[in-house]
């Protein structure tokens, strides 16, 4: 009897005392059913099944031809690459920032260039590295090195690693920083040199972030489709630029969908290490019961020098790919007619007007549906137990997990006919967006409620407040410097991310980031440095205005939070 | 007879921890008063807490029932239960004044804002803060925070009070002063209280009677007073202030009294308490067995060794003035160590370490359980 009693209270509290959160469920199931198990089966049957029945005859098609091997391989062999370099440029900021005596200016100037990539467009830094060393590049005409080529895996690898390592700073500074300073002064007080402190504690206890750096890194390389497009070329061929070119050059969805499923298994695969790895949670928990607050040890001099020249030239050259863009955006013709112009401007205010609204748009209600999303998902997911949470969890992040190619090819396959026929539309590029980047959201907005002390909730309801009161008045205010914050990430994502929606994209809604790439394959240089100038600019001030209101919403009672650990993720 | 206040049947709550069954809280059964105050007292894990918040409604027991003022609340949820519950952390809502704080619960139930501003103002005013209505809890001081949450508990005049180691987060000075005063409160209220602490000093000075719990059973229930000198168990004993627990062999039984062997030679009579645990006609001392004699450092003398067969001889092994008393640690011929307060006067016989004394125990203040 007693056994019976226990389930008692969880199992039917769900759809009898709470029929907010039941209808809610059965809402966000049904979303997800046809937004993220609906495409996958989808392109599951495209690739698998042949005239009714089960078959390997698309993926062995796809196997068999040896350049689609060398793609494989190609994808492999870079996200390893970018992985690593990544990690260690990383690595090496955030020592620079968290462990080394340099000027307070120069560290503030390292937090604000490496957070330049994660608002620019995927395509900047191979824009400026095609602009620098591409043919007639400037760095080329100034060395008088005739003979280079930037196009195939040393570009692509160069371009990636400067996209994706500030990933990797900031999950490592957080892990530097979450510390405790007194381990440094244990070990400087039992007599260990600065070079074995740092050896023996700094490295040791930083290793879960590297692990997580590595893992995240490899994954967007994996998924990464705009670098390759345009600095892989023909010699460097990656799986994701190979299904694109399949389906848009050649019209095969199979075998477009059969190279994506190529492409799936080791970004799951990672994703699943991943969270095995996460939900460990060996999380230094900062209490600020620590005692008394000391400063990191600083790094051997030697190392802080080295790490300073390094970083120095990183961050030159950064700014350098920068400054070029922005030239490029103003002269006549790169590197041939050098003179000034607003042309280029012009043309994205007169041509370039629909994709900026569209994009505008899109991206506004991609933001709000995806923070409504992400809030109930996240409270579900952190307040409430029910059976199946885990695959609830899983679902909800399984877009997110899989390459953005992956997620456009399942989409254009699932929603091309009746009964969801979405081709063309603007819900397909929305629900493409949401149900990719809301996953920053969901994961802030889980943290902050485990920040949140249930007993909050508890005193709601004891002194008589509905559950539903409660969560309006109690809940959400105390979480919206989280949904701020995922909404930020959100934003940015949905004005900068091209690899899932390039395949959604139509004549009636475009996005910026497709006319940048268009005017890329043009050879509009120009053209496309406006373009990317534009939309840096309408994400810097949009992202200023939203860190605003997160400032504004927490100035009362704490702190903002910070742009930590995890909330990014390529 | 006075209609009870709270009224817990046979409560238990079962956990499911992995493939392991725990029963936080095991067949509990209690009458609570009207503005009785009752504290749970035990060691940390004994389910105390899970038991207050089964009367709060944040768990619903596994089976038993729960009644508030003759209505059955078993599976009532806790919104629609009225009670008052203050939490260890405060809870206090950290975006909201304190005004806002103290108001949330008259303006959930929907009342009036003029009503709410006058009841808001006076339950301040009965707590001793004045003019903070304003302010943010992370501008008030611990002690200031838990007179929030007081507030706003006792402003919603609520049926129950419930109090999770409401006192723990503060240092040991405020505390002495909220006890006081968290009482006193209580009493001018007259409101029915539970109170949840793991301090036996807390338990002894605030309640009218004290539960105190062990692996999620009763073990006792009882006065200050009974529980203090009356354990009914060597649990109990042990748990309240420090009492010393001698193995004896008993050679005598009486109506209530037992005579056990005192190691060099004597014997020693005193009151054999019988735990309501056993049934009447249980038999639980045997001759020749070994009973427990519980007695407590003040109910020990020191004199010079003597030859009174009812006197224990010892050994004294340390010796500690302490300021109003001395301390002092004796081992027994058999082994066991007993400790004894002496109230200290001026031109008193103080014993030092070796010195061989003899031990009377106040018959009056000593018991026997069952070994």
């Amino acid at each position: 009897m007693l056994e019976r009693n226990l389930h008692k209270p969880t199992r039917k509290s769900m759809m009898k005392s709470d029929p907010a959160l039941f209808s809610a469920m059965v809402a966000v199931w049904i979303s997800f059913a046809i937004f993220i198990f609906l495409p996958i089966l989808r392109l599951f049957m495209t690739t698998f099944v042949v005239e009714g029945t089960f078959s390997f005859v698309n993926m062995s098609e796809v196997m068999g031809k040896s350049y689609h091997i060398k793609a494989l391989y190609g994808s492999l062999i870079l996200a390893t690459a970018v992985s690593i370099s990544g990690t260690i440029l990383g690595y090496l900021f955030a020592l620079a920032v968290t462990r080394t005596s340099l000027p307070k200016v120069f560290k503030i100037l390292l937090g604000g260039v490496t957070i330049l990539p994660l608002i620019s467009p995927p395509f900047t830094s191979s824009i400026s590295l095609t602009l620098a060393l591409g043919p007639n590049g400037m760095l080329l005409k100034a060395f008088g090195i005739g003979d280079f080529s930037i196009y195939g895996f040393l570009g692509t690898w160069i371009s990636e690693t400067l996209t994706y390592f500030p990933v990797a700073f900031m999950v490592i500074t957080a892990i530097l920083n979450t510390m405790s300073a007194n381990l440094d002064d244990a070990a400087l007080s039992l007599g260990a040199s600065r070079w074995r402190m740092f050896r023996t504690i700094t490295i040791p206890l930083s290793i879960p972030g590297i692990g997580n750096s590595i893992l995240l890194l490899f994954g967007a390389s994996l998924a990464d489709f705009a670098t390759p497009l345009i600095l892989g070329g023909h010699s460097f061929p990656v799986l994701p630029t190979e299904a694109y070119l399949m389906i848009t050059g050649m019209f095969d969805l199979r075998g477009g969908a059969s190279l994506s499923f190529l492409l799936l298994v080791p970004a799951l695969f990672v994703f699943l290490i991943q969270r095995l790895l996460m939900g460990k949670k060996s999380f230094v928990s900062v209490t600020g019961k620590n005692g008394a607050r000391t400063e990191f040890a600083k790094l051997p001099t030697e190392l802080s020098v080295v790490i300073g020249i390094i970083c120095t030239i990183v961050v030159a050259f950064i700014l350098y790919l920068y400054a070029i863009i922005l030239w490029g955006s103003f002269v006549e013709v790169w590197s041939v007619n050098n003179s000034f112009t607003l042309r280029h401007y012009g043309y994205v205010f007169k041509h370039g007007k629909k994709a900026i609204t569209d994009t505008l748009l899109i991206a506004f209600l991609s933001t709000v549906i995806g923070s409504v999303l992400a809030v109930v998902i996240g409270y579900i997911v952190q307040r409430k137990k029910f059976i199946g949470k885990r695959f609830f969890e899983f679902s909800s992040l399984l877009n997110y997990a899989l390459p953005g190619t992956v997620v456009g090819i399942a989409y254009i396959i699932a929603f091309n006919e009746r009964p969801i026929l979405l081709t063309g539309t603007l819900s397909i590029l929305v629900a493409a967006y949401v149900f990719r980047y809301y996953a920053t959201g969901i994961r802030s907005v889980i943290a902050s409620l485990e920040q949140i002390d249930p007993a909050l909730e508890e005193a709601s309801l004891s002194l008589g407040a509905s559950s539903t009161r409660t969560f309006t008045h109690i809940t959400i205010p105390l979480i919206i410097p989280a949904v701020l914050a995922g909404m930020r990430y959100l934003f940015i994502h949905c004005m900068t991310a091209i690899s899932a929606t390039i395949f959604l994209v139509s004549v009636r809604w475009t996005l910026l980031t497709t006319r940048i790439l268009e005017s890329m394959t043009e050879l509009q240089f120009s053209q496309a440095s406006a373009f990317s100038i534009v939309l840096i600019l309408i994400v810097f001030i949009a992202d200023a205005i939203m860190f605003y209101l997160l400032k504004l919403s927490t100035a009362k009672y704490h702190k903002p939070q910070e742009i930590t650990n995890e909330k990014i993720g390529a | 007879m006075k209609k009870s206040a709270l009224e817990l049947r046979d409560v238990t709550k079962i956990f499911q921890k992995g493939h392991e069954v725990v029963r936080a809280v095991d067949m509990v059964n209690l009458s609570v008063a009207e503005g009785e105050m009752v504290t749970f007292l035990g060691p940390s894990g004994c389910g105390k807490t899970t038991t207050l918040r089964m009367v709060a409604g944040f768990e619903l027991p596994s089976d038993g029932s729960i009644t508030i003022r003759g209505k059955d609340m078993t599976n009532t949820p806790v919104n629609r239960r009225q009670i008052g519950f203050v939490f260890q952390n405060y809870a206090l809502f950290p975006h909201m004044s304190v005004y806002n704080n103290v108001a949330y619960g008259l303006k959930a139930r929907g009342e009036k804002d003029s009503d709410i501003r006058l009841k808001v103002l006076s339950a301040l005013n009965l707590v001793g803060l004045v003019k903070t209505e304003n302010r943010y809890p992370s501008q008030l001081s611990g002690g200031e925070q838990q007179r929030v949450a007081l507030a706003r508990v006792i402003v919603m005049e609520p049926q129950l009070l419930l109090m999770d180691e409401p006192l723990s987060n503060l240092d040991a000075k405020l505390r002495l002063h909220m006890r006081t005063e968290i009482r006193k409160l209580q009493k001018k209220l007259g409101i029915t209280c539970l109170y949840v602490t793991h301090d036996q000093a807390e338990a002894l000075t605030m309640a009218d009677r004290i539960v105190v719990m062990n692996k999620g059973k009763v073990e006792q229930i009882g006065t200050p007073f009974e529980i203090y000198s009356n354990p009914q168990s060597l649990f109990v004993a042990d748990f309240i202030g420090h009492a010393n627990v001698i193995h004896l062999p008993v050679i005598s039984i009486g109506d209530d009294e037992i005579s056990v062997a005192i190691p060099d030679g004597g014997s020693f009579s005193a009151r054999a308490l019988k735990p309501h645990i056993y049934s009447a006609d249980d038999t639980i001392y045997h001759e020749g067995k070994n009973a427990a004699l519980i007695v407590r450092p003040e109910s020990v003398a020191v004199v010079k060794r003597d030859d009174d067969k009812t006197h224990f001889s010892a050994e004294v092994v340390s010796s500690i003035f302490v300021g109003s008393h001395m301390e002092y640690e004796l081992t027994l011929p058999n082994g066991d160590t007993v400790k004894a307060s002496v109230p200290f006067q001026s031109g008193m016989k103080i014993f030092d370490e070796g010195d061989e004394v003899s031990l009377i125990f106040d018959v009056s203040n000593s018991v026997f359980l069952p070994a």
